[in-house]
C-alpha cells in the first residue's frame, strides 16, 4: 500500500518550506508523488520573502531556527499584511522548544509541528491545514455561509459537468435604508435572519443537493434542481415577509414604513424590506461560463426590483424554465 | 441578609440547565419530526401546546449565536429560522419529569388553556399577531415550572401554605420565596433574551395596569388567565378563580356582550382540547 493517496484538492497545492534542515526538506519532498504537491524550498528567510510576496503559495512552512532571522519574524511579516494574512502557516520547532514560553501563540500561526515528527503525521497536518484554510478563506464572516470563491467554483463545476440546475440570486430591497435608519448591527440582524430563512427553506425543499452561498452584504445565492426552484422561491418569499416586521421598532412596524434619507440626502419614506429573487436555468448545457449566469441574473434582477414587494422572476428565455405547476 | 437570600435563589433559578417537560407531547413531537411529509406548521401547532418546548425553542432562536436576540416571539417563525436539524437536537436533549405529579399536569393544562384564552381575546379585539399572544399566554407561568425544578422543597411549602391558609399562590410565593413567579418570569425572559413584548406579558400578567411598553399583551394574558380558571380547565396552583382587574376591561373597552362572545368562542375551543391529555 502506498504511503500517499490522491490529495483532495482541485489543483496541485504549492507549499513553500523555509528551513535550513535538509532532512526536513527531503522528508517533505517524498511525502507526495510529483505533480500533487509543488514544493518550493528556501534555506534562509530573506531569500523567501520576495517570492512569498510576489507569488504567494497555498501553504507556508517556517522553521523556528533560520540562519538570518527568527522564524516568527517571517511569520509576523506575512500575517501583518491583510492581503497575505489568509495564507496558512505551519511553524516547525525542535524538541523542548515549547518549554521556553509561548511567543509562538502570539504570532498568527495556524499549525505547529514538533520534532521528531513522523512522515505520516506531518503529511496529515499539511492536508488538514490546507483543508481548513480552503474553508475559512471563503466563508462569509457574518453568516459563515460559503463565499464568492466557493459559489463560483460550484457553479462552474456544474456547468462543466453539463448538469441541469437552477441558480437563484436573492437580495433585499430597502436594506440600505433599513441600515441607515437603525444602524449596522440591526442591519446584520436582518442579514442573519435572511440567511437562516434561505438555508432552511432550501434544505427543506432540496435536501442534500442544495447549495446556499453568501456573496456579501445583502446578496445571497442558492442552487437547486430546476424542478424545485419555484417552490423554494415561494417559500423564501413567504417566510421572509412574515418574519421581517419583527426587525423593526414597534412604531415603524405599525406604520408599515420607515423614514430615512435617500442617496441624494432627501428625507423619504421606505417600505419594509422585501426579498427579490432572480432565477437562471442551465438546461441542455446552455451556459458555458459562470459569467453568463451572473449576467443573465443581473438583468432579471432589475425586473424583479421593479416590484416593490417580495417577488421572484424566472428566466423564461429559450423555454429554459419549466412551466408553472409542471 | 434578605437580599443575599434573594440573590442566591435568583442564581439558583437561572442556573436551570435541563428543563424537563411532560412525556406526552414530547413523544408526539419526536414522532412527528421523523415523518417524511411533515410540515413546519404541523410541528409548530404541536409545540405550541407545551410550555417547556415552546420556551426552549424561543430561547434557542433568540440566543446571540443566531444573531438576532430578542426578535422572535412566534413558534412558526422560530421553526423557520432554526430548521429541522436544530429542532431535532432540542427534542432529543429534552428530558421528562421523573415523577409526574397531578399538580404538574394541572399546570400544563392551565398554560395551554391560558394560551387559547389569551389568543381568543386577541382575536376578538383584532390585535395584530395573535400567535404571539398565544405564546405569552402559554408561558405566563413558566416561572412556576422553573421553581419546581430548581427549588423543589420551597415549591412544596408553597403548595401547603395555599392549602392551609387558603391564600393565593402568588401571595404564598411572596411569603416563602420573597418574590412571585412573575418576578421569576422577568429574570428568565432577560436571561433567555426573549422579546420585550413576551417579557412584559410574563412580568405583568398579575398587574397589567403597570405595563408600560406592551399593555395590550399584559392585559390580554391577565384576562386569559382569569378566563381559563373560570372554565376550570387545569390548575396553576390556585383553587379559586383569581381576581380580574377592572383596569383590564377598561383598557380594552370590553362590555358584557364582548365577554359573552369570547366565552362562547372559547367553550368551543375547550371542547376541542378536552381529549388532549398530558398525563
Amino acid at each position: 500500500m502506498p504511503l500517499y493517496d490522491e490529495i483532495p484538492f482541485p489543483r496541485p497545492q504549492r507549499v513553500m518550506c523555509v528551513t535550513p534542515d535538509d532532512a526536513l526538506a527531503g522528508l517533505l519532498r517524498d511525502l507526495w508523488p510529483a505533480g500533487q504537491i509543488e514544493l518550493l524550498r528556501f534555506a534562509k528567510g530573506r531569500a523567501a520573502i520576495d517570492n512569498l510576496f510576489n507569488d504567494p503559495p497555498d501553504l507556508l512552512l517556517v522553521d523556528s531556527a533560520l540562519a538570518d532571522m527568527p522564524g516568527l519574524e517571517l511569520v509576523a511579516l506575512v500575517k501583518s499584511e491583510n492581503v497575505y494574512r489568509q495564507l496558512p502557516v505551519i511553524y516547525a520547532v525542535g524538541p523542548g522548544e515549547l518549554d521556553g514560553g509561548a511567543a509562538w501563540a502570539e504570532a498568527e500561526i495556524d499549525e505547529l509541528i514538533v520534532r521528531p515528527i513522523s512522515p505520516s503525521e506531518i503529511r496529515a497536518r499539511i492536508l488538514l491545514t490546507l483543508a481548513r484554510a480552503s474553508r475559512s478563506l471563503d466563508s462569509n464572516p457574518l453568516s459563515k455561509l460559503p463565499g464568492n470563491t466557493s459559489i463560483i467554483h460550484r457553479i462552474q463545476e456544474l456547468i462543466d459537468r453539463k448538469e441541469d440546475f437552477a441558480l437563484a440570486y436573492c437580495d433585499l430591497d430597502h436594506f440600505k435604508s433599513f441600515n441607515d435608519r437603525y444602524g449596522f448591527s440591526r442591519g446584520d440582524e436582518a442579514l442573519m435572519m435572511a440567511a437562516r430563512v434561505i438555508v432552511n427553506t432550501i434544505r427543506t425543499v432540496g435536501g442534500a443537493q442544495a447549495f446556499v452561498g453568501h456573496v456579501g452584504g445583502d446578496d445571497f445565492v442558492f442552487i437547486l434542481p430546476a424542478s424545485l426552484v419555484e417552490e423554494a422561491c415561494k417559500r423564501v418569499v413567504a417566510a421572509f415577509d412574515s418574519i421581517v416586521p419583527n426587525f423593526y421598532d414597534p412604531a415603524d412596524r405599525k406604520r408599515g414604513y420607515i423614514q430615512s434619507t435617500d442617496r441624494e440626502g432627501n428625507m423619504r419614506t421606505f417600505p419594509l424590506m422585501a426579498v427579490s429573487i432572480a432565477v437562471v436555468f442551465n438546461t441542455g448545457g446552455r451556459l458555458k461560463h459562470y459569467g453568463e449566469a451572473s449576467q443573465i441574473a443581473m438583468t432579471l434582477k432589475k425586473k424583479a426590483k421593479e416590484n416593490p414587494k417580495s417577488c421572484y422572476v424566472l428566466d423564461r428565455r429559450q423555454n429554459a424554465a419549466p412551466a408553472p405547476g409542471a | 441578609m434578605v437580599d443575599d437570600l434573594r440573590t442566591e435563589r435568583k442564581g439558583k433559578l437561572l442556573e436551570v440547565k435541563d428543563l424537563p417537560t411532560l412525556p406526552k407531547v414530547l413523544d408526539e413531537v419526536a414522532k412527528l419530526v421523523e415523518k417524511a411529509d411533515v410540515t413546519m406548521d404541523q410541528v409548530a401547532d404541536l409545540i405550541s401546546t407545551d410550555q417547556v418546548l415552546t420556551a426552549k425553542v424561543l430561547k434557542m432562536v433568540n440566543s446571540p449565536i443566531y444573531g438576532f436576540p430578542g426578535r422572535i416571539s412566534s413558534i412558526s417563525h422560530a421553526l423557520m429560522l432554526l430548521g429541522f436539524n436544530v429542532l431535532r437536537g432540542i427534542i432529543v436533549s429534552t428530558s421528562v419529569f421523573e415523577v409526574m405529579t397531578e399538580n404538574m399536569v394541572g399546570l400544563w393544562e392551565h398554560s395551554l388553556g391560558c394560551a387559547l384564552a389569551t389568543s381568543a381575546v386577541a382575536k376578538h379585539l383584532d390585535l395584530p399577531d395573535p400567535e404571539e399572544y398565544s405564546v405569552a399566554g402559554l408561558l405566563h407561568d413558566i416561572g412556576k415550572v422553573v421553581a419546581t425544578v430548581q427549588l423543589p422543597d420551597l415549591k412544596k411549602d408553597i403548595e401547603n401554605l395555599v392549602k392551609e391558609r387558603d391564600v393565593y399562590y402568588l401571595d404564598a410565593e411572596k411569603e416563602l420565596l420573597g418574590f412571585g413567579h412573575d418576578r421569576i418570569n422577568v429574570w428568565l425572559a432577560d436571561h433567555w433574551k426573549l422579546p420585550p413584548n413576551i417579557k412584559e406579558a410574563l412580568g405583568y400578567h398579575h398587574k397589567p395596569q403597570l405595563a408600560r411598553l406592551y399593555p395590550d399583551m399584559a392585559h390580554a394574558v391577565h384576562l386569559g388567565d382569569f378566563l381559563v380558571r373560570a372554565f376550570e380547565y387545569g390548575s396553576g396552583g390556585d383553587d379559586n378563580v383569581t381576581y380580574l382587574r377592572p383596569e383590564t376591561l377598561k383598557h380594552f373597552k370590553l362590555k358584557p356582550a364582548d365577554m359573552e362572545k369570547i366565552l362562547d368562542h372559547l367553550s368551543g375551543q375547550f371542547v376541542e382540547i378536552a381529549d388532549l391529555d398530558f398525563s
